[in-house]
């Protein structure tokens, strides 16, 4: 459609327009076509079909321990968010995912063939006067930021085997808190309470996902409390500031947004709080001690400081630099690195360090302290109902990233097809370039109900 | 000599303030006719047709309510269809906007300018009252074809950014004399390039008065692309200010 522009406007320069052609553009009254059922915005039904290619790298600096690697990967799921009302001011909220599964390091039929990703699942009262109490298993998100949330703090342990790294996919692919939910709106902001409940102890890293299980022991294996409040002081200006607080551990976060002119928005994020560094965390968590820790905890930060840049043809920018004091140091990197490699052939140490990584991975937090995001998106790019959107990814200590490019097409208004890439780059010894995985294809077709 | 000079200027500068006041007062006429000015709902459908065929269609719940404080309109905007989009909703609050995807549960602030994207941008679907966002000028009264060629005697406007939440660089108007009724527009970008043509028609009885249902929307730039903006089921309905917070987002349930 771009192109079309283009040449559209080309001709439109070239050619001086007859005046009275606009009118003869214009369709006659009624000349529509009616939906084919009536279309209802609380209930989203759809079932997709993804196909993934992986391709892995050979001589890791740190081998993985032997474990399946699939080459490629079957998925099929059937996917719902439904609202169903209760009475005047009470309703439900279900939303998950069946999955059927199928790989080449999987064994067919097996219980690992079928899992059920049960998001949410919450009864809301709508107490009047903009007040709101829902209980159940909810997923509750914070913050402004596209590439890294500091302030989302229910984030952690929440993503289950997910279909894209892009982090705004990241965000719809994740499991609910159960939790008690108290929130109060008004004109001039918002104040929020939620209490989520320590139910099972927390899920051991990297532990088998079984076929159908709430998997509490991921959203709910310590208490944790969330006070957040936000504040309309000028049109403009709505900070939220956020208290939280996990297994004795409490954090601090701001978010705010600003526009600048028509075309460019800025915004921040910020949490803070004591905590020990990466290391320490993961072994406290059940990670072998295999590094050098330090319990000793300090005053650590994480931020997100943004810009998103609304660009002609249909195309958003956004870039974001991000910070997370609590990450890998030059140390802890030297650390892994070369313990890694001094035990190469043992797999219990190699699968200690791999753990360390995956406890960042499952928390989605960075291992780099410092790095940049930046992200495209461009609807309606070339032709009509043709979206693409990339990313890139990069750790700002050793220049190493993860890229994506992503391509979606509206076949029709039920039928919808993409394609998307993703690759790992960098060198054997960085953060990136340590990983198994260096490039992953996937293609996709959806039809929605 | 003089004296007769000096009132004829005055009488000039006497008139030309008169015009530039009237051309106010013509818009926000036109406002009033476009706009109703309580809080309403509507079901608000795009169409968009490539070449004369219809090649995309979308449906989209929206909630209108006046700020009392900036006299601009704040819009709840709710997709409905298709499929795929149901549930997304933009938050229109000023110059603050706010797209939520309740997939993610997540809001993410966009610029203003992207209301200008897509083949309907969502700033075409919206209630505005140009009078508040708007200096309009008066250019002169001219005869114009409206969207079906019937003749129509019109105000010429020529409308220029007030604030910071006027959209376009610069609004081309015609408003019928006799009625207040809008019957085209012209919007131009920053450079000054002709980006739509707008039509209003099918003028019908609704709301306290009669208004148009449909809006023609002609891209100048892709010279195949025209849109058509359906406004139906509209009806007044008690809107709580707070639902125009982000945090309220989430907990919105589509009628």
């Amino acid at each position: 459609m771009r192109a079309a522009a283009f040449a559209g406007l080309l001709l439109l320069l070239a050619v001086p327009a007859r005046a009275g052609d606009d009118i003869d553009r214009i369709p006659p009254l009624g000349d529509d076509k009616p939906a084919d059922a009536a279309p209802d915005a609380n209930r989203v039904v759809y079932l997709q079909n993804d196909v993934s290619l992986y391709a892995r790298r050979t001589n890791l600096a740190v081998p993985l321990p032997p474990s399946p690697a699939a080459s490629w990967e079957e998925r099929l799921f059937a996917d719902a968010r439904l609202t169903f009302p209760l009475g005047n001011a009470v309703s439900f909220t279900y939303s998950g995912r069946l999955n059927f599964r199928a790989d080449d390091d999987l064994p067919f039929p097996s219980h690992q063939n079928i899992r059920h990703d049960l998001r949410e699942a919450y009864i809301a009262w709508q107490a009047g006067g903009g007040a709101f109490l829902e209980f159940g298993r909810i997923n509750l998100k914070s913050g402004v930021a596209l590439g890294y949330n500091p302030t989302d703090y229910f984030k952690t342990n929440a993503v289950v085997e997910p279909l894209s790294a892009d982090p705004s996919v990241l965000r719809e692919d994740r499991l609910g808190t159960l939790m008690f939910l108290a929130q109060k709106v008004w004109d001039g902001g918002a104040l929020t309470l939620a209490l989520a409940p320590k139910l099972q102890r927390p899920a051991a890293i990297g532990a088998p996902l079984p076929s159908f299980d709430p998997l509490f022991d991921r959203t709910n294996g310590r208490a944790r409390v969330l006070l957040k409040a936000s504040l309309t002081l000028f049109d403009d200006v709505n900070p939220e500031v956020l208290v939280y607080s996990e297994a004795g551990r409490t954090s601090f976060g701001l978010n705010l947004t600003r526009a600048f002119g028509q075309s460019v928005v800025g915004y921040l994020e910020w949490s803070g709080g004591s905590r020990a560094g990466l290391v320490q965390d993961a072994v406290a968590s059940g990670a072998p001690p295999i590094l050098p820790h330090d319990p000793a905890r300090a005053f650590r930060s994480d931020l997100a400081l943004g810009v998103s840049y609304a660009a002609p043809f249909e195309t958003t920018f956004n870039l974001e630099y991000h910070c997370h004091q609590a990450g890998f140091s030059a140390a802890d990197w030297r650390n892994w690195f070369d313990t890694g490699a001094a035990h190469a052939a043992d797999p219990a140490v190699t699968g200690a360090l791999w753990a360390i990584r995956g406890y960042a991975s499952d928390r989605q937090e960075p291992l780099a302290r410092g790095s940049l995001f930046a992200r495209a998106a461009v609807q309606d790019a070339f032709v009509p109902d043709l979206a693409l959107t990339a990313f890139v990814e990069s750790d700002l200590r050793d220049g190493s990233g993860i890229a994506q490019v992503a391509a979606d097409y509206d076949l029709s208004r039920r039928w919808s097809a993409g394609v998307l890439a993703d690759a790992t780059f960098g060198a054997r010894r960085s953060d990136f370039g340590s990983l198994p995985g260096s490039l992953s294809v996937l293609a996709r077709v959806s039809r929605y109900f | 000599m003089f004296s007769a000079r000096f009132i004829a200027l005055a009488l000039l500068a006497c008139t030309a303030a008169a015009h530039a006041q009237s051309a106010q007062e013509i818009v926000a006429a036109a406002d009033l006719v476009r706009n109703p000015q309580a809080p309403y709902r509507s079901t608000v459908t795009d169409i968009a047709y490539r070449d004369g065929k219809p090649v995309d269609r979308n449906v989209f719940t929206v909630y209108a309510k006046i700020d009392p404080a900036t006299k601009q309109f704040r819009d709840l905007v709710i997709y409905v269809d298709p499929p795929r989009d149901a549930g997304k909703m933009v938050l229109f609050r000023g110059n603050v906007l706010w797209f939520y995807d309740p997939a993610s549960k997540d809001s993410v602030r966009i610029p203003p300018q992207q209301t200008l994207t897509g083949q309907a941008s969502a700033g075409d679907i919206l209630t505005e009252n140009l009078a508040v966002n708007y200096t309009a000028t008066l250019l002169g009264a001219e005869t114009i074809d409206d969207a079906g060629r019937e003749k129509r005697d019109c105000w010429h406007l020529d409308l220029k950014p007030a604030n910071d939440g006027a959209t376009y660089n610069r609004v081309e108007y015609w408003v019928e004399k006799i009625t207040a009724h809008p019957i085209k527009a012209k919007f131009y970008s920053d450079s000054g390039r002709l980006l739509k043509i707008l039509y209003y028609r099918n003028y019908t009885p609704g709301l306290g008065g009669v208004r148009p249902t449909q809006a023609v929307i002609i891209d100048a730039v892709d010279s195949a692309l025209v849109t058509t903006v359906d406004f139906a089921n509209a009806q007044y309905q008690d809107i709580p200010d707070a639902w125009f917070q982000r945090d309220y987002l989430p907990h919105v349930k589509a009628d």
